[in-house]
């Protein structure tokens, strides 16, 4: 593998300053996806900077919602027993992210700044509304998840920022949320995948959230459907149209693991698919 | 630039120098003389490069020399019983056909041993989904589950 230098701060503040100093250094958290495209020539970087020594970075805390360092794993997030509790669609998608190896080395930061389409914790958090908290060495802000992914590998995250917090507002008690995944093989990235979020009352949908994996260039909401669904009874017909707009809002591409057409199709299956399961019946 | 690196080995506290850009598995197989982990694939895919830091299954071929400092780190030579004997894990993978090629078994083995560390009386489905992340191309993994589940039983009894 090409030489670099590595580096192990013990602060963030540490590790924002050697970011300024050395350059074309990358910040480094779980490096699963990262090694793999140092080795694939992707990136050159000339030095890593470890933020897996900056203890802070890897705590999760309940407080009425939740906050998650940035450096927290996916094993970390499903042996948490009250995430899992308020918060059980970022436990659905955090078992179908990889093998045991990579959840217990893959971080929900790397995840996200990864920027991959087919991040599998963004859609959990997209459908959750969460806010993640960019630090630099001047300032902090909070930025919602929506507005955090920019295109394949690109975020709004600055070069001298550093994610280190995902936070997520309290559960409400009448959503339901699930995430659903197609890969071609339980380990694989997913083919198309998404998350659903419901908040039902007398029949009529209160409030919706969808967000789909693998079929845009970033994990992307689909709020024509949100908005087709909200304030409306669901019925057979609506479920039909939604499934309809989904296929039509997404912008899938054709690669070696699946074609437009089919990612179109399996957006449009899971919409109905995911209403069922939050419903609890049949929309045939 | 160099690091000094010191982790636990099987044991063994070590201490060794280190590129930036070196990974676990170059230490242990490069350094260390460790050649019993196997490096397939190199990007996570495949398992057959599978050890245990902190009690965790990792992939050595993804996980940078200089994040072990502090950790402990046990590899298909740490589970050698006295005498040269093999473990039981070991054993019921030799008992039950569960090797055949060979390459993919010590990192078969190291989850499997993840597993059972964490959970002594795993289901048939806990067995494969703990093995997910380790590739066979020979024996078709119903030969290492059922070893695994013989292990456990002889882990069990054991107690």
């Amino acid at each position: 593998m090409r030489r670099f230098d590595y580096f192990r701060p013990k602060s963030l503040k540490e590790a924002l300053e050697l970011k300024k100093t050395i350059a074309g250094a990358k910040f480094i958290s779980g490096g699963t996806d990262l090694i793999v495209q140092i080795k694939n020539r992707e990136l050159k970087p000339s030095a890593l900077i470890s933020l897996r020594f900056i203890p802070e970075l890897a705590t999760i805390e309940i407080n009425g919602g939740a906050r998650i360092g940035a450096l927290v794993t996916i094993s970390d997030i499903l042996q948490h027993p009250e995430l899992g509790h308020n918060y059980p669609v970022l436990t659905e998608a955090a078992k179908s992210l990889g093998s045991v190896q990579i959840r217990n080395v893959a971080t929900i930061g790397g995840n996200l700044c990864n920027c991959s389409p087919c991040a599998d914790m963004a859609l959990p958090l997209l459908v959750l509304e969460a806010k993640v908290r960019l630090q630099s060495a001047k300032a902090s802000r909070e930025v919602p998840i929506s507005k955090f992914f920019k295109g394949p590998g690109e975020s709004c995250l600055a070069s001298n920022e550093i994610l280190t917090d995902i936070l997520l507002n309290p559960p409400h008690n009448k959503a339901k949320a699930t995430f659903l995944k197609k890969g071609r093989v339980k380990v694989d990235l997913a083919i198309a995948s998404l998350a659903l979020l419901l908040e039902m009352e007398g029949g009529i949908c209160r409030k919706a959230r969808i967000a789909a994996g693998s079929v845009a260039p970033i994990p992307l909401r689909l709020s024509k459907v949100e908005t087709l669904l909200e304030g409306a009874a669901v019925s057979e017909d609506l479920v039909s149209k939604a499934q309809h707009l989904a296929r039509e809002t997404v912008s899938p591409i054709t690669d070696v693991r699946a074609t437009e057409k089919y990612r179109r199709q399996i957006v449009g299956v899971y919409v109905k698919r995911g209403l069922e399961k939050i419903l609890g019946q049949s929309l045939a | 630039m160099k690091t000094e690196i010191s982790f636990i080995l099987n044991g063994l506290e070590v201490d060794v120098t280190v590129d930036g850009h070196l990974r676990l598995i170059d230490v242990l197989r490069n350094m260390m003389s460790l050649t019993g982990t196997k490096e397939g694939c190199g990007k996570g895919e495949c398992g057959a490069c599978t050890v245990i830091v902190d009690g965790r299954a990792v992939n050595s071929c993804l996980y940078p020399a200089n994040e072990i400092e502090g950790k402990s780190v046990t590899t298909i030579e740490g589970l050698q019983m006295p005498e040269h004997k093999l473990s039981k894990i070991q054993q019921a993978f030799v008992d039950h056909g569960g090797i055949q090629c060979g390459f993919c078994t010590p990192g078969m083995i190291m989850s499997a041993k993840a597993l059972l560390d964490s959970n002594p009386n795993p289901s048939d489905k806990e067995i494969r989904e703990a093995l997910q992340g380790n590739l066979c191309r020979c024996t078709g993994y119903v030969q290492i589950v059922e070893a695994v589940k013989r292990a456990a039983r002889q882990l069990k009894s054991k107690q």
